[in-house]
């Protein structure tokens, strides 16, 4: 690396940079021109964003602060800066989230007909005694009031629960000291509950926790209830598994899920009006500092929104449901493997239905041909199809190799039970890699046809996840390429712990060659540039922040090479400094669906070349993850893939473009056509099943075989 | 179907393969997987003569693996061979025992010329250049973890073969202590290879002309593309190579494996294999370096699909072995003129008797060899030539036969003069079963026949025809002037083993010309 590309100064800190990513999110909760239902969708999701950012990156601050670890990261600051920085910016992240529900959102509402009751004191009569009612039935039964004296310690918190702390005052006891008592909101029950409307046409709804606080006093017939707050913790739950020690993986992990929620608190939200002597009593037991607090204006845990928003009715404030439309080269086609045997299908989630991965898998634990299948799952869909369609081959006799990666985030648990189930069911499970997490998305398929051996292979950038492919844009391929058969072949060899193989046909492999490979494809139109050539490059990630691919990208664009990078998250390049990234654009997506594909084209002095990859530009993909990158060859899918790339760089409505600051703006729309890069594909998707074939174009008129008629004639 | 789908397993000093081909006439070989196992087995026996039951678990988990994967590929039959590292270890028969109840898979020991002749089948199947290459003189170079095979062919034809006992896991076990004692690690290595090398030129490259080193192995493809980068070429110059050999040595192993792209597993044996190659070089006088891709399971693969009439061989391997039979028998200066008159006759008799003695065409090979060598014997010593015979050809490694068809020619040969031994005296120091003495005794019987038709060792018999007569009579007609009292004198004797074992009388008679 050359010593004029790294400098701290020219790279942005990657966590402020997610939080520019969030903040972005938060601006379509905005953004009037959105749907009103869909607003609410934008900021449940930067309320999951953020917990999940604590949860992980904070957390890891911590623990390095926590480890007196000072090395600073690429943009010069240390562990706390960092963490000051976060708590400074988050803080008004915050405030701008519940000021958006507040004052936009909650009035919206109402404005049509969802009158949301932030309070109990606003029920009528009758709402009241519903709402009593309903206490009694529903909710007491499962609550578990917890005090706090001399003789009961402070009770356990879980991490991440909506919970009610109070405080209590025997009752008939003048002078006694106050006490404090804790519920938690029970996760069981629905958050949103619906209660008789004040007038016709509007539907009225509370909050299960304001239900409780209502009735607080009945969880403490000797009391009194002073007050009662809603809050909420979050505990330092980053997974770190010594994988050197741990000798049987599975079993570490499982062990570790039970000890994750005895971690650190990292994070008090609570009730701006909250009692002083109850955030008292919480900062001591929690041992919190104040900027960790988080004072909200608002319903905590915002999430529940996202249940708000599948709300029956109220179709006129959401978007129209999309439904993924069918791939052209597979429409009317029985037989999958036929269809690839005919060309490689590259397929376009969610415009295009995740259908055939599906199917590519449940066809081939029924074909009487096929001897094996392998494939690597990371996160998958609860009651998964393809789990179901793998679990049947294994029954049908067929070879069934799974690689099932347990470190997914947050998903071990639920991992280990399916895990189980198709161990259970015959098939090979491999429990991931140490040291390693398997983030490549590979499917095997091994068939034996007339002439030999025949590989069906299925490659993409997004998990086998039939949920998250209806909401993640990704792309796939499904091919028989010989090479690339052989090669994945080789993939799972290493899978199962075998050497790599002497040479790779068109796979390139994390954490093997991936990094170098990247490197030498900038530095090759580095070159083109230098020689005075055109050099283009376009890449479509969801994160930027690996230094030395940055500091690659720095010098290309140094020599003349334009870079239009297209990263809807983290992105730690910064453009527009003189002589250093004045070439480099950055644009950021973000819309009704989650931008994930990886996409990178190099235009290599007119020999184009397209990639699809598992792997962002991230440390951890290019050094601690198995990752793929493969090829798009045929002339035909390459021409479609720049063809996404083209109209992701022509978005105006939904695109904002990085500025030398580090902001984000819309693009300027002055002179360019108004285009939402995710409403065209919706509607390419939907126009290429409606055009007929090409040669039914042909003005040739066809005149049909005469049927062959029997031989009696004769 | 049109294909069948074969398994090589090799379980070799350093790494455990199995590979998986599809086998058709029309589309040839095609490897469809190639699973790699890096576990030294040789660090083991090199060092302790035994494999150590840790390894044995490991070896087993592998192979059952290996049956899985075979599976998946709906492999139809296997082959699963050990070379040198199981060979050599003083357990391998309790630890062949232990893998096949644990496994399910048969591992077979190959020995050393079974090894290497399964090498060059895979040479001469993988690369059309092979006849082309070896009409000039080549050594055929295959550096192995246990040893090294040095191969001579010159105008077509094998003429000597050779095993010296210094692999590249061997030398680095050797001198593991002197590594990290000197810097001169490379020397050492060449020091210690000087000696053996000696010996080497002196009895073998002494008159030839060696203008090929035809290295096989994966570190030469490796060095191969650092050299040539993307160009598509097979060979190395000399000074090419010299040229890579300082850089080396001046860059470091761990350097240069990462240059060269060789993983950190692989990357330990790479200097040892260096410093063999070099001083190779030096002392064959070669001009080129020639590459060529040299694998036991495509070696095993390419048998199975021969065996299996699938495909046509492609170089006649049965020639190799009777040249290199040749060569041993001109060193130790036998009587060429005896023998060849005495191949033309045993051959005349054995193909006439084809359905009496039920044997086939690779026993006739042995019958063949058996007098190429029947009197090698003599250059040691002159009155215990038969058991002298017997020695040399235990002693002498033939490429293309395996230890089994080895015995049986040293056993023809010793029964050829002096008594035939009973089975269970033979079986006490043999592991030959009763159907491979049988073999023995038949040939021997057409031998010793044959032997007494050139008694004189003066070719006074050329031609012969042999005529059976009424079941009980084998006449032989011979045509020649000479005179033959002593042939006939000595008939009787010669004759009694074949009347005992055919039931037939074999009758001279001779038809005077001139």
């Amino acid at each position: 690396m050359k010593k004029e590309f790294t400098k701290s100064e020219y790279f942005e800190n990657r966590e402020l940079s997610w939080l520019g990513f969030n903040e972005r999110i938060l601006g379509e909760a905005r953004d009037k021109k959105n749907p009103l239902f869909e607003r609410l969708k934008f900021l449940s999701i930067t309320a999951s964003n953020l917990d999940e950012f604590f949860m992980v990156r904070v957390a890891s601050l911590k623990d390095m602060v926590n480890a007196e670890y000072c090395k600073k990261g690429i943009s010069g600051m240390t562990p706390q800066q960092q963490l000051d920085a976060i708590h400074d910016r988050v803080h008004k992240f915050v405030g701008t989230q519940y000021s958006t529900w507040e004052r936009s959102l909650l009035p919206g509402l109402r404005q049509c007909g969802l009158q949301v009751i932030e309070s109990h004191e606003e029920l009528n009569e009758e709402q009241a005694r519903y709402v009593d009612q309903y206490f009694v039935e529903n909710v007491y039964p499962v609550l578990t009031p917890m005090a706090v004296d001399s003789s009961r310690p402070f009770p356990l918190i879980v991490n991440k629960t909506l919970n009610l702390g109070a405080l209590l005052k025997k009752k008939n006891e003048e002078d006694t000291e106050l006490e404090f008592a804790t519920v938690q909101v029970p996760a069981v029950l629905q958050r949103i509950i619906e209660i008789p409307p004040v007038k016709k046409d509007v539907r009225s709804v509370i909050l299960l926790e304001d239900m409780i606080a209502r009735n607080m006093s009945q969880l403490f017939l000797s009391y009194d209830v002073i007050c009662v707050h809603p809050y909420r913790i979050m505990r330092n739950a980053d997974l770190t598994i010594d994988e050197d020690e741990a000798s049987d993986l599975l079993k570490e992990i499982q062990k570790q899920l039970k000890k994750r929620q005895w971690g650190e608190v990292i994070r008090l939200e609570i009730d701006e009006k909250a009692d002083k002597r109850l955030l008292k009593i919480l900062k001591r037991e929690f041992e919190i500092k104040e900027d960790a607090i988080y004072r909200t204006s608002g319903p905590l845990d915002l999430t529940f929104l996202m249940k708000m928003y599948g709300l029956e009715g109220y179709e006129a404030y959401k978007e129209p449901v999309y439904i993924p439309q069918p791939v052209p080269d597979l429409a009317g086609k029985e037989d999958i493997f036929e269809a690839i045997r005919e060309r490689d299908i590259l397929l376009h989630h969610p415009y295009q239905t995740f259908d055939p991965v599906v199917d590519f898998v449940r066809k081939a634990a029924k074909d009487s041909q096929v001897l094996a299948i392998k494939q690597t799952l990371y996160r998958v869909s609860g009651n998964s199809p393809i789990i179901a369609a793998l679990a049947q081959a294994a029954e049908n006799g067929k070879q069934v190799s799974v690689l099932v990666e347990l470190k997914a985030r947050f998903d071990e648990e639920h991992n280990i039970v399916w895990a189980k189930m198709l161990e259970r069911a015959g098939c090979h499970v491999i429990y991931g890699l140490v040291g390693l997490k398997t983030h490549s998305k590979i499917t095997l398929v091994v068939r034996r046809e007339e002439d030999g051996i025949r590989r069906y292979v299925h490659l993409g950038t997004g998990n086998y996840n039939d949920s998250t492919a209806k909401l993640y844009t990704d792309m796939g391929l499904l091919t028989c390429s010989e090479l690339i058969g052989e090669d994945a072949t080789a993939v799972f060899n290493m899978l199962s712990g075998y050497s790599e193989p002497a040479s790779w046909n068109k796979l390139s492999l994390a954490p093997l060659w991936l990094r170098e490979r990247f490197l030498s494809m900038i530095r090759r139109e580095t070159d083109h540039a230098r020689n005075g050539e055109a050099a283009h490059i376009v890449a479509k990630m969801n994160s930027l922040c690996d230094p030395e691919l940055i500091a690659a990208l720095y010098e290309a664009s140094a020599a003349g090479v334009k870079i239009d990078l297209i990263i809807r998250g983290i992105c730690s390049l910064k453009v527009g400094i003189p002589g250093i990234s004045e070439h480099i654009s950055v644009r950021s997506i973000v819309g009704t669906f989650l931008e994930h594909s990886r996409i990178y084209y190099f235009l290599n002095g007119g020999q184009e070349e397209v990639y699809l990859a598992s792997a962002d530009w991230m440390p951890r993909n290019l050094d601690r993850r198995v990752e793929i990158l493969f090829p798009i060859e045929d002339e035909h899918l390459k021409k479609e893939v720049m063809h996404v790339l083209d109209i992701q760089l022509k978005d105006t409505i939904k695109a904002q473009m990085k500025q030398p600051d580090g902001t984000y703006e819309k693009v300027d729309r002055r002179g360019k056509a108004a285009l939402s890069s995710q409403i065209y594909f919706m509607e390419y998707a939907k126009n290429q099943n409606r055009q007929p074939e090409d040669s039914a174009h042909d003005r040739v008129f066809i005149p049909a075989e005469p049927i062959e008629g029997p031989d009696d004639e004769e | 179907m049109a294909c069948t789908m074969f398994a090589a397993i090799d379980v070799g000093s350093y790494e455990v393969n199995l590979k998986i081909y599809e086998l058709s006439a029309r589309k040839g070989i095609r490897v469809v997987n190639h699973v790699r196992h890096r576990m030294e087995l040789g660090k083991d026996t090199y060092a302790t003569g035994r494999i150590g039951t840790e390894l044995v678990d490991e070896l087993c988990n592998v192979l059952l693996d290996f049956q899985r994967i075979m599976k998946e590929f709906g492999v139809e039959d296997y082959r699963a061979c050990a070379t040198s590292a199981v060979r050599e270890s003083k357990n391998h028969i309790v630890l062949l025992d232990r893998i096949r109840l644990k496994t399910g898979i048969y591992l077979e020991v190959l020995s050393n010329s079974e090894q290497r002749f399964l090498g060059y089948k895979s040479i001469a199947f993988n690369s059309d250049r092979f006849q082309e290459i070896i009409e000039k003189g080549t050594a055929i170079i295959d550096v192995g973890g246990g040893s090294i095979q040095l191969s001579l062919y010159d105008k077509d034809n094998l003429v000597t073969t050779q095993n010296i006992r210094l692999g590249t896991l061997r030398l680095r076990e050797r001198l593991s202590d002197v590594a990290k004692r000197t810097v001169r690690y490379a020397a050492v290595i060449e020091e210690l290879l000087n000696n053996e090398m000696r010996t080497y030129r002196k009895l073998y490259l002494k008159d030839r002309n060696i203008r090929n080193m035809l290295l096989v192995g994966n570190y030469i493809q490796y060095i191969n593309k650092y050299i040539h980068k993307d160009r598509d070429v097979d060979q190395i110059t000399k000074e090419e190579f010299i040229t890579f050999y300082d850089e080396f040595i001046q860059t470091g192993q761990d350097a240069m494996a990462v240059r060269l792209g060789i993983s950190n597993e692989n990357s330990t044996l790479l200097l040892p294999t260096l410093v063999i190659y070099k001083r190779l070089l030096e002392e064959t006088g070669a001009e080129n370096v020639v590459i060529l891709g040299m694998d036991l399971g495509d070696g095993l693969a390419f048998d199975y699909a021969e065996r299996k009439k699938i495909l046509k061989p492609r170089h006649n391997f049965e020639n190799d072995i009777l040249e290199a039979a040749r060569n041993i028998a001109k060193r130790y200066h036998t009587n060429r003129n005896h023998t060849q008159v005495m191949e033309r006759i045993a051959l005349t008799i054995y193909d006439k008797l084809r359905t009496i003695h039920g044997l086939g065409k690779r026993e006739r090979l042995l019958l063949q060899l058996s007098v190429l060598l029947h009197d090698c014997g003599k250059y040691i010593n002159m009155s215990q030539s038969a058991q002298c015979s017997y020695d040399i050809i235990m002693a002498t490694e033939v490429i293309g036969l395996s230890h089994m068809e080895r015995e049986i020619v040293a056993n023809i040969v010793r029964f050829n003069s002096g008594n035939v031994m009973p089975f269970e005296e033979l079986a006490v120091s043999s592991l030959l079963e009763r159907s491979e003495y049988i073999t023995i005794v038949k040939l021997t019987a057409i031998l010793r026949l044959a032997n007494g038709l050139d008694r004189s060792h003066k070719q006074k018999i050329k031609e012969i025809k042999v005529n059976i007569k009424d079941n009980h009579t084998m006449q032989i007609l011979v045509d020649t002037a000479e005179d033959l009292t002593l042939e006939q004198s000595a008939f009787p004797e010669k004759t009694e083993l074949f009347e005992e074992i055919y039931s037939l009388k074999p009758v001279l008679k001779a038809k005077k010309t001139g």
